[in-house]
């Protein structure tokens, strides 16, 4: 006797429930279609423009965040290594190659409590690209890690995922839509603590 | 059972239409969105230098080396203009509407002289702008856009900790504000 209100229960229950939960997911999963990818690093260059996305608009309306805009730079993230790995604290990458044709790029992990806590006691947690090491065709070898390197370091918290961040400031990548041959620095690992 | 089947199709249909709506209005009433947060930080026609820990308003400067302030304006009034100078090695603006969508971008090397001259109005404030065009702006860059409220993000970079100084001094030096701009009533 209580089947037909116990269907429109049913259909209720699913249409909201999964409504909102498939809402949820697909904000936190992306930043919307139209990315980048180059290698292990993904990049929205559309993001910040009228014609983004539905997905892009509903991501940076409920995120939040000061978008780069065309003439000002891309910002690049890294949550997995070459091999498609997700990036982890207590695990060590070299990050070598070339970046795309700009005029100043900075790398961090993206910034915790933590990280603020290392950057108080002096460690290189980001670096730019006025200073670091070069070889002489100026490309570059990155060592991220938590412990201490030679060479380029870019100290780590020790203890979580990492997601890297490249941001190219002022260059012609963000304007081209894949006409220009771009080339991002590989990120390979090169060996994990013992757990 | 039947029935049972047709109730979870009819809940899977009406879940996707929940998710469309949803993803297409919320950005009509989100609260989080950048305007709302750079509203929270003070008044208008003013910079607001971000600090490095997530401040009440939830703006943060996300990258050790860039420098940022953001200014929201409000041109139905009367156009602003956006002017700032300063011996840094990078400088670059973003001027965004309500809705977050990129108005106007430019950094030094786009900017004559490496000096960020920028009046921003709506098209017709500018065309009065272009009959008169005063003599402080008669070397700005004019932008026009439909939009009359939104916000701007100015950000430096700071290469090194040396830098830090000339990194203030050309964010607290920055205007973003309402100007002088009809011509004077002669009686």
């Amino acid at each position: 006797m209580f089947r037909v209100p116990f269907l429109v229960a049913i259909a209720l229950a699913i249409a909201f429930g999964g409504g909102i939960w498939s809402t949820l997911r697909a904000l936190e999963a992306t930043a919307g279609f139209g990315a980048i990818r180059l290698g292990a690093w993904e990049a929205f260059p559309n993001a910040q423009t009228a014609a983004a996305d539905p997905y892009a608009k509903s991501h940076r309306a409920s995120a939040g965040a000061l978008l780069y805009a065309t003439a000002e730079g891309l910002q690049f993230t890294a949550n997995v290594d070459d091999s498609g790995a997700a990036l982890r604290g207590d695990c060590s990458y070299r990050i070598s190659g070339h970046t795309p044709p700009t005029r100043l790029w900075t790398l961090h992990s993206v910034r915790t409590e933590t990280m603020r806590k290392a950057e108080d006691a002096g460690l290189p947690v980001a670096l730019n690209s006025r200073a670091i090491l070069r070889h002489a065709d100026g490309s570059f070898e990155i060592e991220v890690s938590a412990d201490a390197k030679p060479g380029n370091w870019l100290a780590v918290p020790g203890d979580r995922r990492l997601r890297l961040r490249l941001t190219l400031l002022d260059t012609p990548a963000a304007g081209s839509s894949g006409l220009i041959d771009l080339s991002m620095p590989s990120i390979q690992q090169t060996g994990c603590r013992d757990a | 059972m039947l029935k049972l089947g047709l109730a979870i199709v009819t809940g899977l249909l009406g879940a996707a239409l929940l998710h469309f709506i949803i993803i297409l209005s919320l950005p009509y009433f989100s609260e989080k969105d950048a305007y709302t947060r750079v509203l929270a930080e003070g008044e208008r026609h003013s910079f607001h230098r971000l600090p490095d820990i997530r401040d009440r308003a939830g703006l943060v400067q996300d990258d050790p080396f860039v420098e940022l302030s953001v200014c929201a304006y409000d041109i139905s009034q009367g156009p602003i203009r956006i002017y700032a100078r300063g011996d840094v090695p990078f400088w670059s603006l973003g001027i965004y509407d309500a809705g977050s969508n990129e108005v106007f971008s430019i950094n030094d090397r786009t900017a004559s002289n490496g000096v960020l001259d920028v009046v921003l109005a709506t098209p017709v404030q500018l065309t009065l702008l272009r009959k008169a065009l005063p003599e402080p702006i008669s070397e700005a860059i004019l932008v026009e856009t439909q939009q009359a409220d939104g916000y701007m993000v100015l950000r430096t970079m700071v290469p090194q900790r040396s830098f830090n100084a000339a990194a203030t001094e050309f964010l607290s030096q920055a205007v973003c504000a309402p100007f002088d701009w009809r011509p004077r009533q002669q009686f």
